[in-house]
Order: C-alpha cells, then sequence, then structure tokens
C-alpha cells in the first residue's frame, strides 16, 4: 500500500499519510543499520496503532506531527526497541557485531583482535566466567582474571579500573617480557637454525610429527607471530592506550612470543629424534604461566597503590 | 522453567537490582562482599557476586557511587562504597518511581486488596 492509499484507508490526506511513512520507513533504516530485524514486526503494529490513534482525530498535518513526536525520534524508537527485543546473548558483553555471535552452541568472533578485545576477555574481573569467547576464531579463552578471583589471589572490584594506578615503571615489565620471550627466539633461531636438517616438523597429532616444510619456509609463522605480538604493542605504547589495554597488549604479545618459541623449539626437539610433544606442551603452560603470573602482579601492585592512595587522603583529612 | 522464562526474568530483575543496590547504601556504606551477602539474603533478587560487581564498577562510572579503602578491624583494608551527592537524589528519584510501578503492577496483578 503505498502512502495515498494508506490515507485513503484511514481517512487521512494524502500529505498526513506522507508523514507517517516517511517516519516509519526511517525507523525500518534505522534498525537495517543496526542489524537488529527482528522488531520490524513490532514496528509494524506500532504503525497499525499510529493510524488507529489518527483515526480519532482530524488527520491534519499538526495532528500527525503531535501523535509521532510522542514516538520520539525514528532512530531513537529503532535503539529502543532494538534494545528491548534482541535475546542477551552472551557476546553482548564484546559488542554486538554481523562478525561475532554462536555457532552449533559455540562462540565465534572474526574481527580482528585489538588490544581492547584481548583486555576484555584476558582480564574481565566482574566477569565471574572463567571461559570467554576467543579473541579470534570458534571457541572459548581464559579469564585469567576469573581464574584470580577464584583462586583468592584479588577481588573483582580491587581496582576502580584495571591497571590504572600501577606505576609506569611496573606497566613497562608488561612490555619487556614479551621482548625477552623473543630475545629467546631469535637466539634459538641463531643457535640452530643452521643445524636443523632441510625438512623439518610444521605440526603434531598425537602419534607425533605429522606435516613437514622446508627449515626456511617453518620459520616464517613463528616470526610472524612474534612480529605480530611485538607490533601490536608496540603501537599500543607509542599511541600512549590506557594501562589496560597496554598491558593486554603484553599479554597477548607474550603468549604470541611464547607459542613461536615453543614450535620452533619443538621443531629442534624433532630434528634430533624426540618423539613426542612434551616441549612444545611444557612451554605452552610456561607462557600461560607468566602471562597469569605477569597480570594478577600488576593487579595485586594496582591494588597496593590505589590502598596506599586512599589511606594516605584519610590520614592527611585526619591530622588537619 | 524454560530458558524462555529465565531469560524474561533476568531481564526484568536487571533494573530492580541497580535500586537495590542504591537502596542498600542509602542506608549506609558498605564493602563489595558485604553487599553481595547482604543481597544474597533476598533469594527473589537472584542477585550473585557475578551481578553486584559489574555493576558496581557502572555505578561508579556514572558517578552514582563513590569508594574508598579503609582499614578494616579484621584483615586487609576493604573497599567501601557510598552514595554519591548525585547517586542520593537519583535514589530518591528512582525509589519515587519505583513506588508508582509497584502500585500499578499490584493492581494489575490483583494483589491491590492485599496492600
Amino acid at each position: 500500500m503505498n502512502p495515498q492509499e494508506h490515507g485513503a484507508a484511514n481517512g487521512l490526506t494524502p500529505e498526513s499519510a506522507e508523514l507517517v511513512e516517511t517516519y516509519f520507513a526511517r525507523v525500518h533504516g534505522a534498525l537495517l543499520v543496526a542489524a537488529t530485524g527482528e522488531c520490524a514486526e513490532a514496528v509494524e503494529d506500532l504503525r497499525g496503532h499510529v493510524y488507529e490513534e489518527l483515526a480519532a482525530t482530524a488527520g491534519t498535518t499538526a495532528d500527525v506531527t503531535r501523535v509521532l513526536a510522542e514516538l520520539g525520534p525514528p532512530e531513537a524508537l529503532a535503539a529502543a526497541c532494538s534494545d528491548t527485543a534482541a535475546a542477551p546473548l552472551p557476546s553482548d558483553r564484546y559488542g554486538r557485531s554481523p562478525l561475532t555471535g554462536t555457532i552449533l552452541g559455540m562462540p565465534y568472533e572474526l574481527r580482528f583482535p585489538t588490544a581492547e578485545r584481548v583486555a576484555l576477555r584476558w582480564w574481565d574481573p566482574t566477569n565471574p566466567d572463567v571461559l570467554v569467547p576467543r579473541l579470534f576464531g570458534v571457541g572459548w579463552d581464559l579469564n585469567f582474571a576469573a581464574i584470580a578471583v577464584g583462586l583468592g589471589l584479588i577481588k573483582p572490584d580491587d581496582e576502580d579500573v584495571p591497571f590504572a594506578s600501577v606505576p609506569e615503571r611496573w606497566l613497562a615489565v608488561s612490555a619487556a617480557l614479551p621482548a625477552a620471550v623473543a630475545i629467546v627466539l631469535v637466539v634459538l633461531v641463531a643457535s640452530f637454525q643452521g643445524l636443523l636438517p632441510a625438512q623439518v616438523a610444521v605440526h603434531w597429532g598425537i602419534s607425533g610429527a605429522d606435516r613437514f616444510a622446508s627449515k626456511g619456509s617453518a620459520l616464517i609463522l613463528p616470526v610472524a607471530m612474534t612480529l605480530l605480538g611485538l607490533g601490536i604493542l608496540g603501537v599500543a605504547w607509542v599511541r600512549r592506550r590506557s594501562p589496560l589495554t597496554r598491558v593486554a597488549a603484553g599479554a597477548l604479545a607474550t603468549m604470541l612470543c611464547t607459542i613461536s618459541c615453543a614450535a620452533y623449539a619443538q621443531q629442534v626437539v624433532t630434528a634430533r629424534g624426540g618423539g613426542d610433544t612434551a616441549v612444545l606442551l611444557s612451554l605452552l603452560g610456561v607462557g600461560l604461566a607468566l602471562t597469569f603470573v605477569m597480570l594478577v602482579t600488576l593487579a595485586r601492585i594496582g591494588r597496593a597503590a590505589e590502598v596506599r592512595r586512599d589511606l594516605d587522603n584519610t590520614s592527611k583529612k585526619g591530622s588537619v | 522453567m524454560g530458558n524462555d522464562t529465565d531469560s524474561r526474568l533476568s531481564q526484568f530483575r536487571k533494573g530492580v537490582v541497580e535500586l537495590a543496590i542504591l537502596g542498600l547504601l542509602h542506608a549506609g556504606e558498605a564493602y563489595g562482599g558485604e553487599i553481595v551477602e547482604r543481597l544474597a539474603g533476598y533469594p527473589g533478587l537472584a542477585i550473585s557476586a557475578g551481578t553486584v560487581y559489574p555493576l558496581l564498577s557502572r555505578l561508579k562510572k556514572a558517578g552514582l557511587i563513590d569508594s574508598v579503602w579503609r582499614e578494616s578491624p579484621v584483615g586487609p583494608p576493604r573497599k567501601y562504597y557510598r552514595l554519591s551527592t548525585l547517586g542520593a537524589s537519583e535514589f530518591g528519584a528512582m525509589a519515587t518511581a519505583w513506588d508508582g510501578v509497584t502500585d500499578a503492577m499490584d493492581d494489575l496483578l490483583g494483589k491491590g486488596a492485599a496492600r
């Protein structure tokens, strides 16, 4: 039905019907932008209600303007509708996007990892969930803060804003740690690359190494992961991002550098006749432990700084 | 209870929990664990630590509550929360609105006569 037909059917002039239709076209447009098309039916019901209300008036453009004004701006109505109708998905905590959601009961995330997203997932003390949607791909990651809270190492509200009160010299530790792990990789490569055979293992299954590549191409992935981690870290520091973002970038870089080191060390061990993946798994465990210890230590330093600040303020007030 | 029912109950409790925390702090300051413990005494609110701490953080960011570390008579210092001036005025407005909501809901649910 076009506006003229709507108007005629509801006793409105074409101009009045045009106003109503323009309003609801804008609501539908805003819903499309917000990727919340499920509200469309509710909006159609509302349109019917508007026409019913206008049927009890003279149907002038002034009547239409008054009735539509009661609904508020079309964009605000669309936002309110999508907020009410959208199911409270766990991924809402991490922002809504068509690139994130759940598939077969498992969360997926296809947006490029940023230090901010790392921070939201890996260190969220107020979220009691240990498993959180994976930073990139399908599955789950660890919320290190929830583990720390569970172990009684910190409380969910210890810091007003995570790491905000940590002195700069301690924040620098979060950058130095992945740099140190990257240096270990450089030392490993310098020591063993020349000694490796032409073909080295690049993938391991339950029964040991099951995929091989030339030692030159096998080096590409570890080096690329290390550079990616250090790159994200560098951007966070050069742009002077928030302490939480910088620490999260440090944690991500530490993990990426450790995975690279672990994979390279396993290549060396496999090339020398080692059959199992103990080195790979042990070093990955070390990487997780290093990241956890770094995050918990910085959180406790942040808490201590906040406590000191508040107790000093209290004693100053008391002595005045 | 089905998932849909759980989801609906969780939706309408969301706003109430915020008012519950403001109400508790209106009676006096409290630390995080104490807030969780006292609100857990109201099973109808179905509040857990996982609900309270994110809300405390949000209310603080909104300037409705303040927090300060204080020495504790037992154990390490504790972070105490209290209503800010803005929070006290917001609580007054919300409590008044809540009276209107409960009156309307009691009437709609046929509980008006029981009051």
